[in-house]
């Protein structure tokens, strides 16, 4: 069970799972053994909107860090998401076919995207941020944006 | 969040209960109360436009939707009921706004329940980002007839 740190803006709350790490642009990475998992952040997903496709690159795929790995389209916008992770695909969630509105209600649990073998965690993982320097982060650029 | 934009209109009495509306987006008419408030028959009314505001702004989201939910809309057609209340201080408000959407769909290839399932997630993001119904406090209720055709 994950605990959270949280910021308010205006009316909105954000929460920053406190049990992994992030990269600025709201991916979030979760080392598991030599295998990663990766999600969106809650961030991410409120300031995109209600998600209707998800596609991730299959099984298998050979991804460097800063590569594509997933596709997002919602109601308001749709984005790449990039890897902060170097290795191969090795699960990716089909349950988001479906049912991809579950990244919006349980972006750090069963919301995820995929899992990554990771070719070097320790070098990739020093690259992104902690959960209180991205909670800092979001709260800067969400307070920014609501002061127009 | 703090992003905004204007949009007006602009009104002028015209003698007796007429006035005349000049849309920003262009059109004009005349306009007054209905006949039960002193108005009359077979003319743009401020309950009418109420309605109507919530009504096309949900039908405009609703096909923006289909098109990020990629489906493929046969048919959409929405009567919607505004309920007047009269409070105890004879103030008014419009407590409710009851849609009732028939709505077709081709499948596609797609099993008739996945395809209704996302049809309904479309409709529920329709009424969450469509300006109007997300600006008035009425409840809102959107009771849909879904139609999947092979």
């Amino acid at each position: 069970m994950s605990e959270y740190l949280e910021t308010a803006v205006d009316k909105f709350v954000f929460r920053v799972a406190a049990d992994r790490l992030y990269s600025a642009d709201g991916v979030w990475a979760q080392c598991q053994g030599k295998r990663v998992r990766l999600g969106l952040t809650d961030y991410f997903q409120q300031r995109n909107g209600d998600v209707a496709f998800v596609h991730v690159k299959p099984v298998g795929t050979t991804l460097e860090v800063g590569e594509e790995f997933a596709e997002l389209e919602t109601i308001k916008a749709s984005a790449s998401l990039f890897t902060p992770i170097a290795g191969t695909l090795w699960d990716v969630n089909k349950a988001l076919e479906l049912s991809p509105e579950t990244i919006n209600e349980d972006p750090y649990g069963k919301g995820w995207l995929a899992v990554v073998e990771a070719v070097d965690w320790e070098r990739d993982a020093a690259k992104l941020l902690d959960p209180q320097t991205y909670l800092s982060l979001i709260r800067s650029e969400a307070e920014q944006e609501n002061a127009g | 969040m703090s992003q905004t934009a204007t949009y007006h209109t602009t009104v002028h009495w015209k003698g007796d209960h007429w006035g005349h509306l000049v849309m920003g987006n262009g059109p004009e008419m005349d306009f007054s109360a209905p006949p039960d408030a002193h108005g009359f028959g077979g003319v743009f009314t401020p309950e009418d436009a109420f309605v109507a505001a919530a009504n096309t702004c949900v039908m405009m989201m609703f096909i923006w939707a289909t098109e990020r939910f990629k489906l493929k809309l046969l048919s959409y057609e929405c009567r919607t009921e505004g309920t007047k209340v009269i409070e105890l201080d004879r103030t008014e408000i419009f407590s409710r706004l009851h849609f009732h959407p028939l709505i077709r769909v081709a499948a596609c290839g797609d099993s008739p329940a996945v395809v209704e399932g996302r049809v309904r997630r479309a409709l529920q993001a329709a009424q969450k980002y469509s300006l109007v119904a997300n600006s008035v406090k009425s409840e809102i209720v959107v009771e849909p007839e879904v139609v999947i055709e092979e």
